[in-house]
């Protein structure tokens, strides 16, 4: 079986590094790996391209690093069908690019996607800000093949747009982390892509965010992203004003993305918005920038944490956030998504506080913020966790049942031991 | 009076209860049609009475079978076992519509159209259309996944449900939502078919109805080069909102029936629905017209106005009950093939059929690659009933050999369960079956339905 030489540091978590790092070319190899742990009480973790491994607790212990990174090949692909089945170790950036050939996309809207993997940000439950017009990535997955703890090999749904025979099992592994299976192929819906895509971005000065954000969650014309982003300065693309700035996608044939331009224009106006910006040349790259704020991390000095909601309220919600943290040492950047309603909040220390210091005003900050947002969970980071940050907010009602799933799945917890919530 | 008929009668009252073998046959199928009678059948009111029922199921041991409009068509809803039948006929409200979230909460007895209707004035309707609509339930809708015409965009019912309250095996309530942390348990249930819980409560999105809207008809010499065109259109990159194909027989019925303006003369009809911003309708029409006639179309019209649009998904929608008009009984097929595949698969279908000597009608969701072959035939000849069987596990068989998949829409309830094993394997099966041993581990819940017989000894050896 291949096995990666010294690259144990990449395959790091929270400061634990794996006794192995394993990378099977074949499913089958999958299976075979996971029962040889299973039966050997070696816990393992399935990595992609290490993007999100932010989100999740430490593992409880950790002997194999599994990279997914050679599972890459394309299963399935007649564009005609709108569908693609691909191995889960096939990066987003890849499949991006597989897909363009054919003028058609996948809208999973990944942070660095060059790195990202199908399967990890199938696992890891990413949400993307496009959601609200193109569906949630479980809408896009019609399938998956899974290996067990125990070796066994599941499939589940297959490559066509509608199935209704047996449990729709491939909604499982989504945002599962790596604790019930190891995806190794999933099937998908694609989309063709939109004659044209265009961003505009609005700078906006003091006092104008409130009816601004208003003003965009009325519009007649709906934009596929629609992002107020305050802070992130150090990654984004395009510049903010005293009060951040507006981001809004628009997707679709010309026409209806000029008459998009002048609605916003005039509502973005209407708001004591002096100008916006519009962005062709490079849209989608400017795009996928921003998206990358949402894991960014400041060194050893930030964590970032994502609050789900619904749009009317997400701007309260924000406003509570900024106050939690205000009586700490820490700062904050906010992206508030004005159609899905999530709140990404990345708190960070200067650069002049020492190493304990960092520690202990982040944790206190991540506690500010849970007192006003308990459900917050944590999405990206740039310090190990310990018992003083926890990845996961408030349980969720149904954590028994949870818990059930996973003993009946992988009864000996050698999937990622202790990265999910509730200590699964 | 039985020991279990007193109990549900404490504890729901008298006229929440039927226990009579008159009152309970209404409850002993559902449109696939299968008669058996349950030993009692309830009708509560609210969550609270549900899981009363479930406990005494469960002390009982009685199996409980959950049910809605009873339009389904696999036999879902069907007591198999004998039990306890829970109809959501008076737990059908609207508790909430949050038009600016656009979200609603409702209970499982509402009939899907009557939420669309609550939230028009909002310019916001429940995409999932089953052809159903108008009498199904929205439990029966999550139950079994509904699709529509439209869900060629909008998607099924899965991609609209947010939340859902539900009864677990001992009578607690719990609570899912997407948007809490952890395993997608409400991507589970909703299309679980009654055996994982009982659904008390659901919350849906809304979406916003479109700005303007158009449907169009081409007309085809036959099946096989209508589904040709659709997979043209698709794999040109343009997505309409509904794709739907309708062959001679089936126009034939739903003229007589509803005289909508569909052609009489072509082999073929596609209804053809695009949706979005006026700006965009004409050059919208105009790219897929262009596809559809180099793929061979006869004709090709829009309706004019918003009173022919209605009629002629009126007529589509109502394609099942005219067909009555044509033979005693029908059997409808409901297998999915990827699109590019349906030319091929639908020629099959034909000679599968003919082999057969039976006659079929053909109405699908063309966009979808979801066949629905009806076969037409009468219920007192012995050979109809045969023909019936083989050609349909001809058609199931033939949809698998092509990458497709047994169901599409409707579930596999009883009707398909054994032919569930056509399509995945014993390993298959019994991962699915480690989620029911969490959810109903006393299998209560729907007995007899989705898994075939001969999975239980595999489940059985997956839970040891
Ligand atoms: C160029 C580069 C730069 C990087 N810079 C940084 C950095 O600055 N800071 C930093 O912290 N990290 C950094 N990393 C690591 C990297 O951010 C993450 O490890 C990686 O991007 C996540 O990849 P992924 O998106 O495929 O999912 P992963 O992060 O690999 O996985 C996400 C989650 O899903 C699980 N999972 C993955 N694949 C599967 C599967 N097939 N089935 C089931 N579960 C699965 C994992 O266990 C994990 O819990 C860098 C990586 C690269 C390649
Ligand atoms: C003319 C006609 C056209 C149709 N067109 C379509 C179509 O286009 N698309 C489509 O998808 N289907 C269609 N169907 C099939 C049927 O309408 C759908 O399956 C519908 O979703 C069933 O809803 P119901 O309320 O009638 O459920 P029922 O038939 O009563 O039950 C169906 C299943 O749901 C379960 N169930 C019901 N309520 C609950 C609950 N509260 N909790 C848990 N389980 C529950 C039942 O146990 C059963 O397994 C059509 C049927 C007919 C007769």
């Amino acid at each position: 079986m291949p096995r990666a030489k010294a690259r144990a540091n990449v395959y790091e978590i929270d400061g634990r590094r794996p006794t192995r790092v394993v990378e099977p070319t074949n499913e089958q190899e999958v299976a075979d790996i996971l029962r040889a742990a299973d039966a050997a009480g070696d816990a393992v973790v399935p990595i992609g391209g290490g993007t999100l491994l932010g989100v999740g607790n430490p593992p409880r212990h950790y002997e194999i690093a599994l990279s997914t990174l050679r599972l890459d090949s394309v299963h399935v692909y007649d564009h005609r069908d709108l569908t693609i089945g691909a191995g889960a170790g096939m990066t987003l950036g890849h499949l991006a690019s597989l897909l363009a050939k054919h003028r058609q996309f996948v809208p999973l809207d990944a942070p660095r996607a060059a790195a990202a993997t199908l399967g990890g940000t199938l696992a890891a439950g990413w949400l993307g800000p496009r959601r609200a017009t193109y569906g949630r990535p479980r809408d896009l997955l019609i399938g998956t093949t899974t290996a067990l703890a125990d070796g066994t090999l599941a499939h589940a749904g297959g490559m066509v747009v509608k199935n209704v025979s047996g449990y729709d099992m491939s909604r499982l592994y989504v945002s599962s982390l790596g604790t019930l299976g190891v995806i190794t192929r999933a099937n998908l819906k694609i989309l063709p892509m939109p004659a044209a895509f265009r961003l505009t971005v609005a700078r906006l000065p003091e006092g104008t965010r409130a009816r601004a954000a208003a003003n965009v969650q009325g519009l007649d014309v709906e934009p596929t992203a629609a992002l107020l982003i305050d802070g992130f300065r150090e990654i984004l693309p395009f510049e903010l004003g005293a009060e951040g700035a507006i981001l809004l996608a628009f997707e679709g044939s010309a026409a209806a993305i000029e008459r998009a331009t002048r609605s916003v224009r005039s509502a973005l106006g209407s708001a004591g918005v002096p100008e916006t910006r519009i962005i062709d040349t490079g849209a989608h790259q400017t795009f996928a920038r921003t998206i990358d704020a949402y894991v960014a991390s400041v060194a050893e000095r930030s964590v970032t944490l994502r609050a789900l909601g619904l749009p009317d309220g997400v701007l309260k919600r924000e406003a509570a956030a900024r106050e939690g943290i205000a009586p700490t040492a820490a700062l904050l950047d906010t992206i508030v998504d004005l159609r899905c309603g999530d709140l990404i909040a990345r708190v960070f220390v200067d650069g002049k506080l020492d190493q304990l210091a960092v520690r202990g005003t982040l944790s206190d900050a991540v506690a500010a913020l849970r007192a006003r947002l308990p459900d917050a969970t944590v999405l990206a980071r740039g310090l190990a966790l310990e018992g003083d940050i926890d990845a996961w907010g408030t349980l969720p009602p149904a954590i028994d049942v949870m818990r059930d799933l996973k003993a009946r799945f992988d009864p000996r917890a050698t999937l990622a031991p202790g990265r999910f919530l509730g200590g699964i | 009076m039985s020991v279990l008929a007193e109990r549900l009668i404490n504890a729901l009252g008298a006229d929440a209860v039927h226990t009579e073998p008159e009152d309970l046959a209404v409850y002993s199928f559902d449109a696939y049609s299968e008669d058996r009678l349950p030993s009692a059948a309830v009708v509560p009111k609210d969550v609270r009475e549900v899981t009363q029922v479930v406990r005494i199921a469960a002390e009982c041991g009685e199996p409980i079978v959950a049910r809605g409009a009873g339009t389904g068509l696999c036999g879902g809803a069907v007591p198999t076992h004998g039990g306890i039948v829970v109809s959501f006929a008076r737990m059908n409200r609207i508790l909430e519509i949050d038009t600016r979230n656009r979200r609603a909460k409702v209970e499982p007895g509402l009939i899907n159209l009557d939420l669309s209707r609550a939230t028009a004035r909002d310019g916001l309707f429940y995409a999932p259309d089953p052809a159903s609509q108008k009498v199904s339930s929205l439990g029966g809708n999550i139950a079994t996944n509904a699709g529509g015409p439209h869900c060629l965009s909008y998607g099924t019912t899965t991609n609209h449900v947010v939340g859902l309250e539900y009864v677990d095996s001992r009578g607690e309530v719990v609570t899912v939502h997407q948007d809490d942390p952890g395993y997608d348990l409400a991507g589970v249930l909703v299309g679980s078919e009654g055996t994982l819980g009982i659904v008390t409560s659901i919350d849906v999105r809304l979406t916003r109805l479109p700005e303007a809207v158009r449907v169009c008809v081409a007309t085809f010499g036959d099946v096989e080069s209508a589904s040709e065109a659709v997979s043209q259109v698709i794999g040109a990159g343009i997505v309409p909102i509904a794709l739907e194909i309708m062959d001679k027989v089936i126009t034939g019925a739903v003229e007589a029936a509803f005289k909508a303006g569909y052609p009489q003369d072509a082999g073929a009809v596609l209804l053809v629905e695009i949706a979005g911003l006026a700006d965009d309708m004409d050059a919208s029409e105009a790219a897929i017209a262009k596809v559809v006639r180099a793929c061979g179309a006869l004709s090709w019209r829009a309706a004019r106005s918003q009173a022919e649009r209605d009629l002629l998904w009126a007529a589509r929608k109502g394609a099942a009950g005219a067909i009555g008009r044509l033979a005693p009984n029908y059997y409808i097929q409901d297998c999915v093939v990827p699109r590019t595949k349906l030319p091929v698969v639908m020629r099959k279908v034909e000679e599968i059929v003919r082999d057969h000597q039976l006659q079929v009608g053909n109405v699908f969701h063309a966009g979808d690659g979801n066949l629905h072959p009806l076969l037409l035939f009468d219920r007192s000849r012995p050979r109809d009933i045969q023909a019936v069987i083989e050609a349909g596990s001809q058609i199931l068989q033939t949809c698998i050999d092509h990458g497709g998949t047994i169901s599409g829409e409707h579930g596999i309830g009883y009707e398909k369960r054994e032919s569930l094993g056509l399509l995945f394997s014993a390993d298959d099966l019994a991962t699915m079956g480690r989620v029911r041993d969490v959810f109903d581990p006393a299998r209560r819940f729907n007995p007899d339905k989705i898994f075939p017989s001969s999975a239980s000894c595999n489940e059985v050896r997956a839970a040891s």
